[in-house]
């Protein structure tokens, strides 16, 4: 009886769960105009690669995905080497200063990022930021939460083996590259995806520093075409690109996710 | 006092300034070379900022000429503005219609993957997708989902049982609650793997003492399983509250903060009045409103938290 319950609650959630992205997916395969949608419009008969077609041969949609590349792809890599190391620093190297530091960033990261954006605005207009990928880019290049979490992740490891590679003659760098970084392998991933998540995702912070459509993200280009009228199948395939690689990041590191997810909850 | 303290430096003292600066160097040398720019970094982009921000709402900010000092001539219009208590108002609605269902799916869906079905890793990660996936791409398909006429997916299964078609989305009276459905869909997902870590470190010699003495599955889900999560409420309780307090992105691109401001949150009210309207300086004051907000939800965590790893 129990197994009955648990089961058909989880099929019908999970259909629930899944039928937007089963929408978006035959949407995609289908020509209808936003205005004539009827509410069965995405069953499939007749599917077209059109609309696919389309957006991959509108010079403008390949833009977006180019720049949503460019401004995420630089800050998770950035953010996975220094909070790879900040977070061994503060782990494991005394120095003076060490909690204070970490308690301003601690109390820094309660300042939500709507506060920042109105002077940001005003600072990126002077550096002549505006319009350009150093706006998005040269902020995220290390974040307080990946440091947060890189620092948690040590703190549990024994000494033993940076004690004995110094022993051996080896100096923080070797330490760091032969030792911490191999085993700090995991959480380093967690960093990496929680930071491709929140760039690409991001639609906040290119809407305020992104005004010439040739320089949107595709989260910002596809806003741009929401729900107007036309061809709500370009839409839908306009949508599932984006999600792609989405996608193939979450299928191949969902473990770092949800480890992620139960870290930064256990502060 | 003073001599004592001067003493004891000036014993540590012994060797020259140099050669404890070099020692200093070559034992941490790491730390400043990284540290030292990083802190530059933070500076520029948040100390900064954060303290431009304040200055800013004695300003005037114009978008050509200086600044100009006006004191609390924002603060002030803050309290007589009735679109920004409108704003505040609306960001609590929203808190309503979010946080319990999301809590409770979340929970639901732990439950669910946690009760031993087959595949749950599978459909553990079915719930979790919408977290990852973009509010733009969610929100599309949530825009049919609940369009407001005879042809929205949602009216026409709401038809099967009798219900009128509804406005949705261009109802004043529905529209937030539109919007928190879309939220709640895509933040469960993350609420289950709090729920699910906390269920997972339940002893379950608790659960077979409670089937001994005769408990319904029911009873045993109410009286031991519920009360052992509560620090998970707690935390998740706090986390989807700061997070319905900084709710944008649906309004942005669903309603526009419409039909008649009923979906002008904090953060859409903010982006409007310093976005569109270009007043920047009273936008850093909203700012400043929804900071202290999530300030003051953050120590309640901080303090709970605190009295409860001292029971331990």
């Amino acid at each position: 009886m129990k197994k009955v319950i648990s089961y058909t609650a989880l099929f019908v959630l999970g259909f629930c769960f899944l039928m937007p992205f089963i929408i978006m997916i035959l949407g995609s395969l289908k020509e209808v105009e936003y205005a004539q949608l009827d509410p069965l419009f995405w069953i499939p008969d007749d599917p077209t690669l059109k609309n696919y077609k389309y957006i991959l041969n509108d010079g403008l949609f390949l833009r977006w995905i180019w720049n949503s590349v460019v401004i995420t792809v630089i800050p998770v890599f950035s953010q996975m080497l220094f909070c790879a190391i900040l977070g061994y620093i503060f782990a494991k190297k005394q120095f003076i200063g060490r909690e204070f530091i970490f308690w301003v960033f601690m109390g820094v990261i309660m300042i939500p990022q709507q506060l920042l954006i109105i002077p940001k605005y005003i600072m990126f207009s002077d550096f002549g930021w505006i319009n350009t990928y150093w706006a998005l880019i040269v902020p995220e290049i290390w974040g307080i939460m990946g440091v947060f979490l890189v620092r948690q992740f040590l703190q549990g490891i024994p000494n033993d083996l940076e004690e004995a590679a110094y022993i051996d003659g080896a100096n923080d760098l070797q330490v760091f590259v032969k030792i911490i970084l191999p085993l700090s392998v995991p959480v380093v991933a967690t960093v990496g995806t929680f930071s491709f998540i929140s760039n690409w995702n991001d639609l906040f912070q290119p809407l305020i520093y992104l005004t010439q459509e040739t320089m949107f993200p595709v989260t910002l280009g596809l806003a741009s075409i929401l729900g107007k009228e036309g061809n709500f199948g370009i839409e839908m395939a306009g949508s599932a690109v984006s999600f792609i690689p989405t996608f193939l990041i979450f299928m191949f590191f969902q473990r770092f996710f949800t480890e992620g997810i139960q870290m930064s909850g256990l502060k | 006092m003073i001599t004592l303290s001067n003493t004891l430096t000036s014993k540590k003292e012994k060797l020259p300034l140099f050669v404890r600066l070099k020692k200093e160097w070559k034992k941490n040398s790491i730390v400043y070379i990284v540290l030292i720019p990083i802190l530059i970094h933070f500076v520029i982009f948040q100390v900064y900022p954060f303290l431009l921000s304040f200055y800013l709402t004695f300003m005037d900010w114009k978008v050509i000429g200086d600044a100009e000092f006006v004191g609390l001539k924002h603060w002030k219009y803050l309290f007589s503005d009735t679109l920004a208590w409108k704003a505040i108002w609306n960001t609590v609605k929203f808190s309503i219609y979010y946080i319990v269902p999301t809590m409770a799916l979340g929970l639901i869906l732990a439950l669910i993957i946690n009760s031993g079905v087959r595949g749950a890793k599978f459909f553990k990660g079915i719930f979790f997708l919408p977290v990852v996936t973009s509010f733009v791409i969610i929100a599309g398909i949530w825009g049919w989902l609940f369009r407001g006429t005879e042809e929205g997916m949602i009216n026409y299964i709401i038809g099967f049982v009798g219900i009128e078609p509804q406005l949705f989305l261009s109802d004043s009276s529905q529209a937030l609650a539109v919007l928190a459905g879309l939220s709640v869909f895509k933040v469960a997902g993350s609420t289950m793997i709090y729920y699910f870590a906390g269920l997972q470190s339940i002893d379950r010699q608790l659960y077979e003492a409670a089937r001994i003495d005769g408990a319904s599955p029911f009873k045993i889900f109410w009286n031991v399983t519920f009360p052992l999560l509560k620090p998970i409420h707690f935390y998740v309780a706090i986390t989807t509250t700061i997070g319905s307090f900084q709710i944008f992105d649906s309004a942005y691109l669903l309603t526009g903060g419409g039909p008649n401001y009923a979906t002008t949150t904090i953060v859409y009210y903010l982006y409007t009045q310093g976005f569109t309207s270009l007043n920047l300086s009273y936008a850093a004051v909203l700012s400043y409103v929804l900071f202290f907000i999530i300030l003051i939800i953050s120590l309640i965590q901080r303090r709970y938290l605190g009295k409860e790893s001292n029971h331990y």
